[in-house]
């Protein structure tokens, strides 16, 4: 029997949770920037393609790319919303969030901005002075992730997840 | 020189209260093993309006860059979550870990 959308949607949340997983052993083992990061882009496209997926379904979904800017903050709206429809924390929370998802969605290789941002966490890329970068010496200037915003998003990512993996 | 954790832990606290509007309490958790650099600090921080999600550490390395020698955890928890600790209804003995001293914003 073919696999349903809902399959898809707890497939990609299973593999957020274990993503969010591997970057929690990577920062406990003191690994570069570029890794944790790598792992954390990785667990929240994976969220929000469960998010997706669960909506619209699996043919609609799998093909998109540069969702996480716009669903990451939807997804905020929609698990605070549970904790408190007026919870004032979750209002400048989700402001927060909506600066970090687009930093976030652009650390993949596939999203350059229109050729402006070419730094990822994966592959060296050519810098201003046409010379080298590469993602282990960079710092990733525009995510602090040793701020308390990354508890906030991780949790937010592994609430979502388990949701959606139920 | 290492500061040692206690005084790391004391810093992490307040720049944390100073970046986050609704953090209530922050407490240092116990062991705190000073002779093992790799063993990290464990801060239990109480947040107004979070998602409770029970006892849930999540990790940091460690930046000496930044006056930071050791990794950390952060265990965030809702008000009730904190009084369900004080209460022993929510548990961090099975991470082997007790409430520690109460660290404040200034």
């Amino acid at each position: 029997m073919p696999a349903k959308s809902d399959d898809w949607a707890r497939a990609y949340a299973k593999q957020a949770l274990s993503d969010l997983d591997a970057r929690e052993t990577l920062a406990l083992a003191g690994a570069d920037k570029c890794h944790r990061l790598h792992f954390l882009q990785m667990a929240t496209e994976k969220v929000c393609k469960a998010h997706l997926t669960s909506r619209n379904g699996h043919e609609n979904v799998r093909k998109t790319h540069g969702y996480i800017e716009k669903n990451l903050p939807i997804i905020a709206r929609l698990f605070y919303s549970r904790v408190n429809s007026a919870n004032q924390m979750a209002m400048w929370e989700i402001k927060h969030i909506e600066k970090i998802a687009r930093e976030i969605e652009l650390l993949a290789p596939a999203c350059d901005d229109g050729g402006t941002r070419q730094d990822n966490t994966e592959y060296p890329w050519e810098g201003p002075r046409r010379d080298v970068q590469v993602p282990c010496a960079y710092s990733f200037p525009n995510i602090d992730d040793e701020s308390r915003l990354i508890v906030r998003l991780i949790r937010l990512i592994r609430t979502a997840s388990e949701s959606y993996s139920a | 020189m290492r500061s040692n954790k206690s005084d790391t832990a004391r810093n992490l606290a307040k720049a944390h209260f100073a970046n986050e509007p609704n953090l209530k309490h922050i407490h240092l958790l116990e062991p705190v093993n000073e002779d093992d650099p790799r063993d990290p600090i464990k801060l239990l921080e109480v947040v107004e309006g979070t998602l409770e999600r029970g006892i849930e550490p999540i990790a940091f390395p460690a930046n000496p860059g930044r006056g930071i020698d050791y990794p950390v955890l952060i265990i965030e928890v809702s008000p009730k979550e904190y009084e369900d600790i004080r209460n022993n209804v929510l548990t961090l003995k099975s991470h082997g870990w007790s409430m520690g001293s109460e660290l404040s914003a200034g």
